[in-house]
């Protein structure tokens, strides 16, 4: 190991444990010792990473409050120190860190909030791609509909949520105060997109939400139709899916149909 | 300084770094700013609104790129998917030149995002010109290296970091971009002579210069950049202006963001200083 490497990695030693591995690496003055020189670096490390976290979980902040956010903020920088150049990716592992880890995972809303904003926070920069309009699928022959797969814009991702996350998220954005945290009996099926530059999310029902998985995940028309007869009497089914397709399209979701 | 010591450089006046509390105020106004430095980072993403600004706002004004994790004093190899991240940006925007900073910010595939100092001695020279040669011979271009402020002094310094600094910079080939606010916020943290460091740099190598604002905690000094520029700063910059002539200057905001107007007065501040002292140099 170089001297140099030696160094750095003291250094980063010191700032990721807060350990002694500097002290021989310094000099002070009398006015400005050591310690305190030590102690910048320090405080601003987590506080650099932890105001990162703040931006990334405004709504996860609120709903614990300052206190314990910094404490859970300290630990996942603990726990999951940042191996990117950019700060914005900084985060990722939260709402798995929530799930897992006491005491957060005896409140699973806390994760699901993670999730929902770490999804939400994907959709505002992710890459652009012009979308379809609803001409696009008129001109589709009826005979190529079952063959027929779309492509989703690189923001759009589905989610399932227990806990009332997205109207709790809402209130908070509003600056308002939040309902009680409540869970369904079942997931509810949401989907999260951006249209142009505005993100969007809504619920859907739960056979859009399957709907919507397949297509993503590949499998054409004929395909969701026949799976669809879970859900609906086959002769209603080509409606049904129809009806989605063309609000995936006018949500601005879809940016090619292939046929 | 007369008008021949008055090395050729590009010059694109007075400057702000872009910032997203400002974008609209950018869009509409079209303030009277010379140019906009980006944090590049911000900018290696997808898509989504910051592409979108950034190619908006670029159509109305000069750029320059200015990167925070470059980490060219770390002893990692370079980040090669960073570079070309960055290539691409490059690309894209199409900036008057391109910097990062003299540090490191990592090692062991760690990123501290902090740009945190080197020691100053003779390997440290010869291992940061090595990378500073691969990243210009990578991205085709000379690139910018900018002095940091710093808390540390390390035993393993041997030379001044004004030594350092222009040692280095002849080495590597490279140009360097001065913040005023750096030195003056490290020679109150070191205790050494603000004006000895800017007398020792090499004229024909500074092409920018950043002007910021920063903590006082009475006996040390934190570079937050949530402040105005103060006086001792300005001084400092009236004499960097006298003994480099015309560089680009800019000021750089980077939280407890004010309005846009409170920054422009700030950058006419400037203006105010640099022009009877480049109109003189000329006389």
């Amino acid at each position: 190991m170089t001297a140099l490497e030696q160094l750095q990695t003291d250094f980063q030693n010191f700032l990721l444990t807060l350990g002694d591995s500097m002290d021989e690496h310094v000099v002070g003055t009398t006015k400005f010792g050591t310690q305190e020189r030590l102690a910048v670096y320090a405080d601003a490390y987590r506080l650099r990473l932890l105001e990162a976290l703040e931006d990334n979980y405004p709504a996860l902040h609120t709903l614990l409050g300052d206190e314990e956010f910094d404490r859970l903020g300290r630990r996942y920088i603990d726990a999951h120190p940042s191996s990117h150049p950019s700060i914005r990716w900084f985060g990722h592992k939260m709402h798995e860190l929530l799930r897992e880890e006491t005491p957060y995972r005896s409140q699973p809303v806390l994760s699901e909030m993670a999730l929902f904003e770490w999804t939400l926070r994907g959709a505002f920069d992710a890459a652009d791609e012009s979308v379809c309009a609803i001409d696009d699928i008129t001109g589709v022959t009826p005979q190529a509909w079952p063959k027929m797969r779309l492509q989703f814009h690189p923001s759009v991702t589905r989610l399932n949520l227990v806990w009332n996350v997205p109207a709790l998220w809402k209130k908070i954005d509003q600056d308002k105060a939040p309902d009680k945290p409540k869970a369904e009996e079942y997931p509810a099926s949401w989907v999260i997109w951006r249209q142009e530059l505005q993100q969007f999310y809504r619920s859907v029902a739960t056979d859009e939400g399957w709907a919507l998985d397949a297509m993503i995940d590949g499998q054409n028309f004929g395909d969701i139709c026949g799976g669809l007869c879970e859900w609906i009497d086959e002769q209603n089914v080509a409606v049904r899916a129809a009806g989605f397709l063309k609000q995936w399209i006018n949500d601005g979701m879809v940016t090619s149909i292939n046929v | 300084m007369s008008k021949n010591k008055t090395p050729t450089r590009p010059y694109l006046g007075f400057g702000l770094g872009l910032r997203t509390d400002h974008y609209d105020a950018v869009i509409k106004q079209k303030p009277d700013v010379d140019w906009f430095e980006i944090i590049s980072e911000n900018y290696m993403v997808p898509g989504g609104k910051p592409l979108y600004y950034l190619d908006k706002i670029r159509q109305d004004y000069p750029m320059v790129m200015h990167g925070v994790s470059m980490s060219l004093g770390s002893s990692d190899p370079l980040n090669q998917a960073y570079l070309k991240d960055l290539k691409a940006l490059i690309k894209r925007v199409e900036p008057q030149w391109v910097s990062d900073h003299l540090c490191w910010g990592g090692v062991h595939g760690k990123n501290l995002h902090d740009l945190l100092p080197l020691p100053y001695n003779e390997d440290t020279i010869a291992y940061v010109a090595d990378r500073i040669n691969q990243v210009q011979d990578t991205l085709g271009r000379q690139i910018l290296i900018e002095n940091v402020s710093s808390y540390v002094s390390y035993t393993a310094s041997t030379m001044s970091e004004w030594e350092f600094l222009a040692t280095l910079t002849e080495r590597a080939d490279c140009l360097i971009l001065l913040d005023i606010n750096n030195i003056y916020v490290s020679a109150f943290n070191h205790e050494f002579d603000a004006l000895e460091y800017l007398n020792a740099i090499p004229i024909e190598r500074v092409q920018q210069f950043h002007l910021a604002g920063h903590q006082n905690n009475g006996h040390y000094i934190v570079d937050t950049h949530d402040h105005p520029v103060i006086d001792p700063v300005w001084e400092l910059y009236a004499h960097a202006v006298r003994r480099f002539g015309a560089v680009s200057t800019m000021i750089e905001r980077d939280d407890n963001i004010p309005p846009l107007e409170a920054l422009l007065t700030e950058l006419d501040h400037a203006r105010s200083i640099a022009k009877p002292i480049l109109e003189e140099s000329v006389a």
